[in-house]
């Protein structure tokens, strides 16, 4: 809502400056969006004319003018304006003004001759869009006035957001009334006699609500014989501070009164408003009107038209037909004042994408008692402005009249809410200021009567009261406190230290955390390599989504985290090691919402680590061992007892270097390095491993009880051995073989070289183990550990065919 | 050995051990005097054979040129080790400018930080964590938190709907819920007063992606329900959130403003960390906006099944991507969901 100081001011004594004021409103519940000085921008632009003006000797596109701008001299001005004469009134930027398209004006010489300044053009002085040439103003203007006083720019204009409970505030007179309110002042109200004439308007008109359901209300006043014209200039200027595009004095009488009362009117041309009957009424099957965008419109039943004796004439409370609307040649008029329901006016106006100031006022909902004020205040002004006679008598048609809503009020109650102390009087006035009626009831003295007009009717419930008091008593005179409570206990629940402690695991392995958007497209399901019957395919589809690519919710984090991958590798970044841990969604069987899996993704790609010059490995990238490091550790840090991996058939991973993941012996998810065809689907220049792991089954399998482990006190012996065995023999079957042979003295067995190279046969690989032996209860003999060693180097030569090397 | 000789035994060995230049120089020379073969040595060993009334003298002085000696020995061992050592250690200088082998260490994305943050500050005003679900029903994201049903917000323009019956809302429409208050709801079905928690959680708007808009981001819900809950407890909270978040020096200002499903409602700002109220670039006028609050609506408390005589509570909700944005410079939300490892190693 644009509010005109000078506008608001008619209503409401204010003695604040404009600052104050919007700090006020501020700190009482009306966000003020910006407080303009309309006059700021055109610092220094004065009102001058053209004296006399000839050609520029030494450029043919340019003049030199004298202008007089009300000083002693003349002011030599260069101005290459093709509509430049002499006689002229016009604007006349002075050096040192800042105009508002930017440009900075000085004194300067153009082609050899002195300009002390510009005469400038509406877009120039941001007045409007003609660039073309200067502006000329109204001859009757001042010479050497400030241009703004003379074009009455000399205002300030408020915009101010009107929250949705207050659309009392999109009309004048509730910003003053609010005003007063909360700056104690009284409000002053505009006249509403109106001069009628005898003949009655019940005899030329009538109207009949078929709907009262959807119009309570409609009132219709008639105006015959005006003049159609220009408004005079105080009113065009005033709706255009205001925002309205001035018309014609009848439209904009029913604009001026809208602004003013927060009252939708509407004019009709009476002559077209067959047998001058207005019925309201629901709209026919198929019917259709014209409106005045003269765009044709296609009504259902549920729409509320206005209709006289054959056919609709405008949307109720949206926009009027372009057929009854009032033009050059109008001559009577018939005025609109009606009170819609703002449901109906809500669905009409959105399925027909059609808004409108009338139809913004109604959805949120006008004061049905102000109909008859708006209605003669904007007659009246009718007549002023264009003449004519109004017709006695005005036509109202409300069946129910909506009377005041009454409400009780406990001091107690405001008290208790705010935590304050307040008086049952203080409550009283402050409610007093806002226009309501109040009193003590008779029973208690501490219980007040409210009696709410219908311009509030926001204020429903005691709280609405209590809020009303809250604001206006200031929320900041209110003491800070802080809740007494004793069944206060803060803290973390064990999943969700839980989860801590996997985010905090994963990024002390070099991971850094990602979010991603929650969304995927279907496409993504092809570029991951799933086949037609994957779960993966099972998504959620978005019934409004933004794009094909965000069509439908995510059923895997790793298309978001392969476009991460991507958008690195492609910008200079190439160590990319990122984890994300979010929800999935996948249609649950029998229920409306779908189930939301928590899961962890990691990716890992590109070099392991930068050009650092004590890295012997330089340039090494990724492979599935870094990221089977990352995974294992993780799962043996948060303590998961029972869990295994065994060869995947994931179709998105790559399928030899890939790994399901088991958590008492169900899977928990799947890792490895990303399918050759994904990689090459995601446009990946390099590699990628990736895991996606259950991150609910992490938690749920996690457990951070540890027990004390003794550390042993007798010595260990350490023997090692090199083998050559088939290439397919798994460092998980030469282990377990290890440690069955090794018996209560192996402590334990690890690899701690694998090679093929030139001296390894073809098909045959080279692996060497260290094992450790060790008693608990004595120091164990070298000769015990190598007897045991040579058991268990007999049983891998016999079971895997294997080569000793060492 | 006479004396004499003894003495010039001794001049001689002082000599050379002075003009010893390394220690093994000096193990030479102490061998040769001190050694089982050496001078001194066999001097001691050859006193049987000097007059017995020569023996004591003689003998009381080759026991204290050995003494001689031997302290000679050590203190040039001394020096001499010194600078041995020194030349040692300046041949193993490195190179201390070459850097350091720093453990590969990641981040917590700055969203997950700036979160955790907020929810320190409330575990330590005695609150817990919780969550609900990221598709949600339209009663909880809507009906129950008194949003009336032409509410511009559950137009299929601003909100993602999964399941819609018809143009007019219905409770069993899903939808990605577009705040975190409807988990005040969830909690409040499952549980009775009091109840304090903080809800942190992913929500979703219908906004194309740009600088300041995104279809996904992250807010953090607060509710306290309890016995005798006020709005100054409100504001004592919020005040204490506020100079924890953002510095000792903030204030705090409360603006009424309008929410369904709070009443009293206000907006809430803190003192500019920036310019601290003088006005600048980040705040305009002093102050920054930074949740939305207020007392929790009796007919919120009502469907949940509580009596909002006996009990009231207060609820605020604030955006993670807003607070990380003015705490850290941010100005384009797209960075939070690109993942640029220039980005996420920042913070
Ligand atoms: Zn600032």
């Amino acid at each position: 809502m644009l509010v005109p100081f000078s506008w608001l001011k008619e209503y409401v004594h204010i003695e604040l400056s404009p600052d104050e004021l919007a700090k006020r409103f501020d700190l009482t519940g009306t966000a003020v969006e910006s407080v303009k000085y309309l006059d700021k921008e055109l610092d220094k632009v004065i009102v001058g004319l053209v004296v006399d003006c000839e050609k520029h000797p030494n450029a043919d596109r340019l003049k030199v003018c004298q202008v007089d701008i009300g000083e002693e001299e003349l002011r030599q001005i260069v101005c290459g304006a093709p509509n430049v004469e002499g006689g002229q009134v016009v604007p006349v930027g002075l050096p040192g003004a800042r105009l508002p398209n930017g440009i900075e004006l000085s004194r300067a010489k153009i082609r050899g001759i002195e300009s002390n300044g510009m005469i400038c053009s509406k877009s120039e002085l941001g007045l409007g869009e003609d660039a073309a040439g200067i502006m000329v103003l109204d001859s009757t203007y001042e010479i050497g006035t400030p241009l703004a006083k003379a074009l009455g720019l000399d205002d300030v204009v408020f915009e101010l957001e009107v929250t949705a409970n207050r659309p009392d505030c999109l009309g004048m007179i509730g910003v003053a009334r609010e005003a007063a309110a909360i700056t104690a002042a009284e409000l002053k109200l505009p006249s509403t006699s109106v001069m009628e004439g005898v003949r009655p308007a019940a005899e030329m008109a009538s109207v009949e609500i078929k709907d009262p359901e959807l119009c309570p209300r409609y009132e219709a006043r008639l105006i015959m014989g005006v003049k159609i014209g220009p408004s005079p200039l105080w009113m065009r200027r005033r709706l255009e501070k205001a925002g309205v595009r001035p018309i014609s004095n009848i439209v904009d009488a029913t604009n001026y009164v809208m602004i003013e009362t927060g009252q939708p009117l509407h004019a009709f041309d009476f002559d077209q408003v067959g047998g001058g009957k207005i019925i309201v009424r629901r709209a026919t099957e198929g019917e259709r009107i014209v409106t005045l965008d003269e765009v044709e419109r296609l009504l259902l039943t549920d729409d509320l038209v206005i209709a006289d004796a054959s056919r609709a004439i405008a949307i109720a409370g949206i926009m009027g037909g372009g057929y009854s609307e009032v033009t050059d040649r109008t001559v009577n008029v018939l005025l609109e004042a009606a009170h819609f329901k703002p449901e109906s006016i809500m669905r009409t106006s959105r399925r027909l994408g059609l808004f409108s100031e009338a139809s913004a006022r109604f959805e949120k909902g006008v004061d049905p008692n102000i109909v008859q004020f708006a209605s003669d205040r904007a007659i009246e002004l009718m007549r002023e402005l264009a003449g004519g006679e109004v017709l006695k008598g005005e036509i109202d048609v409300y069946p129910t009249r909506i009377e005041p809503r009454n409400l009780t009020l406990r001091t107690r109650r405001v008290n208790a809410i705010l935590g304050a102390s307040l008086e049952t009087k203080e409550v009283s006035t402050i409610l007093s200021h806002l226009g309501l009626g109040v009193k003590p009831a008779s029973e208690d003295a501490h219980l007040l009567k409210v009696t709410v007009p219908t311009f509030r009717f926001d204020l429903e419930r005691e709280i609405d009261l209590v809020e009303e008091v809250a604001r206006l008593y200031g929320y900041d005179v209110i003491e800070s406190t802080l809740p007494e409570s004793s069944g206060k206990r803060g803290g973390l629940s064990p999943e969700q230290r839980m989860a801590g402690v996997i985010a905090e695991r994963l990024i002390s392995q070099g991971l850094f955390e990602a979010r991603t958007y929650s969304f995927m497209g279907p496409q993504d399901a092809d570029n991951m390599n799933l086949p037609a019957d994957s779960a993966y395919r099972n998504a959620i589809p978005l019934l409004n989504p933004l794009s094909e690519e965000q069509s439908i919710m995510r059923t895997s984090l790793l298309p978001g985290l392969l476009k991460v991958v991507r958008h690195n590798l492609y910008r200079e970044q190439y160590s990319v090691k990122e984890f994300e841990v979010g929800r999935v969604f996948m249609p649950a069987d029998g229920a409306i919402l779908p189930e939301e899996k928590r899961m962890l993704g990691i990716v890992l790609s590109g070099r392991v680590l930068g050009y650092e010059w004590y890295d012997k490995e330089k340039g090494r990238r990724f492979d599935f061992y870094d990221l089977k490091g990352v995974v294992t550790d993780l799962v043996e840090r948060i303590g998961i007892g029972d869990w295994s991996i065994m060869p995947s058939k994931d179709p998105r991973f790559h399928p030899g270097k890939s790994a399901d993941l088991l958590i008492g012996g169900e899977p928990a998810g799947a890792f490895g390095q990303i399918h050759p065809a994904v990689q090459a689907n995601y446009d990946l220049p390099v590699e990628v491993m990736a895991a996606e792991i259950s991150h609910d089954l992490l938690i749920e399998g996690a457990s951070l009880e540890r027990f004390f482990e003794e550390i042993p006190r007798f010595p260990g012996i350490s023997l090692d051995v090199a083998l050559v065995v088939d290439e397919s023999v798994t460092n998980e079957e030469i282990i377990k073989m290890i440690e069955r042979e090794g018996g209560d003295i192996l402590e334990s067995a690890g690899v701690f070289d694998v090679f093929q190279d030139g001296g390894i046969p073809a098909g045959k690989k080279s692996v060497a183990y260290t094992m450790t032996y060790r008693s608990t209860e004595r120091t164990l003999t070298v000769e015990e550990a190598k007897e045991r060693q040579a058991k268990i180097v007999a049983r891998l030569q016999k079971d895997f065919n294997a080569i000793i090397r060492s | 050995m006479k004396a004499e000789e003894v003495r010039s035994v001794k001049e001689e060995a002082i000599a050379s051990i002075k003009s010893a230049g390394t220690v093994a120089e000096l193990e030479e020379i102490r061998v040769s005097y001190l050694g089982k073969k050496g001078k001194i040595t066999s001097a001691l060993k050859e006193l049987g054979m000097l007059p017995a009334e020569e023996r004591p003298v003689v003998g009381a002085l080759v026991n204290e040129v050995r003494q001689e000696i031997e302290q000679a020995l050590a203190s040039r061992r001394e020096e001499l080790g010194k600078s041995e050592l020194k030349a040692k250690f300046e041949a193993e200088r490195v190179d201390i400018t070459l850097p350091g082998r720093k453990p590969n260490v990641g981040r917590k994305h700055l969203l997950t930080q700036v979160t955790d943050e907020i929810i320190d500050i409330f575990i330590g005003l005695g609150y817990r964590v919780a969550e609900g679900p990221e598709i949600e029903l339209d009663y909880y994201n809507f009906e129950a938190l008194n949003t009336p049903p032409d509410h511009p917000a559950r137009s299929t323009t601003d909100t993602f709907y999964v399941r819609k019956a018809g143009d007019r809302p219905a409770s069993d429409d899903a939808l990605l819920r577009t705040h975190t208050s409807p988990v005040q709801i969830r909690v409040m079905e499952a549980a009775k007063p009091p109840i304090y928690v903080i809800v942190p959680g992913r929500v979703y708007r219908r906004d194309a992606i740009d600088p300041t808009h995104s279809p996904v981001f992250h807010q953090v819900e607060g509710l306290a329900v309890d016995e005798k809950i006020t709005l100054g407890d409100l504001k004592g909270t919020l005040e204490v959130f506020a100079k924890a978040m953002f510095g000792e020096d903030r204030e705090v200002r409360l603006r009424p403003h309008f929410f369904p499903f709070t009443e009293p409602s206000a907006e809430v700002d803190v003192s500019c960390f920036v310019c601290n109220r003088r006005g600048c670039r980040v705040c305009g006028n002093g102050w920054i906006e930074i949740l939305g609050a207020g007392m929790v609506d009796p007919n919120v408390l009502a469907q949940v099944g509580y009596d909002p005589e006996t009990v009231s509570g207060f609820a605020f909700g604030m955006g993670v991507e807003r607070i990380a944005m003015l705490k850290y410079g941010i100005s384009d939300m797209r960075l939070f969901f690109e993942n640029d490892m220039r980005f996420l190693r920042q913070f």
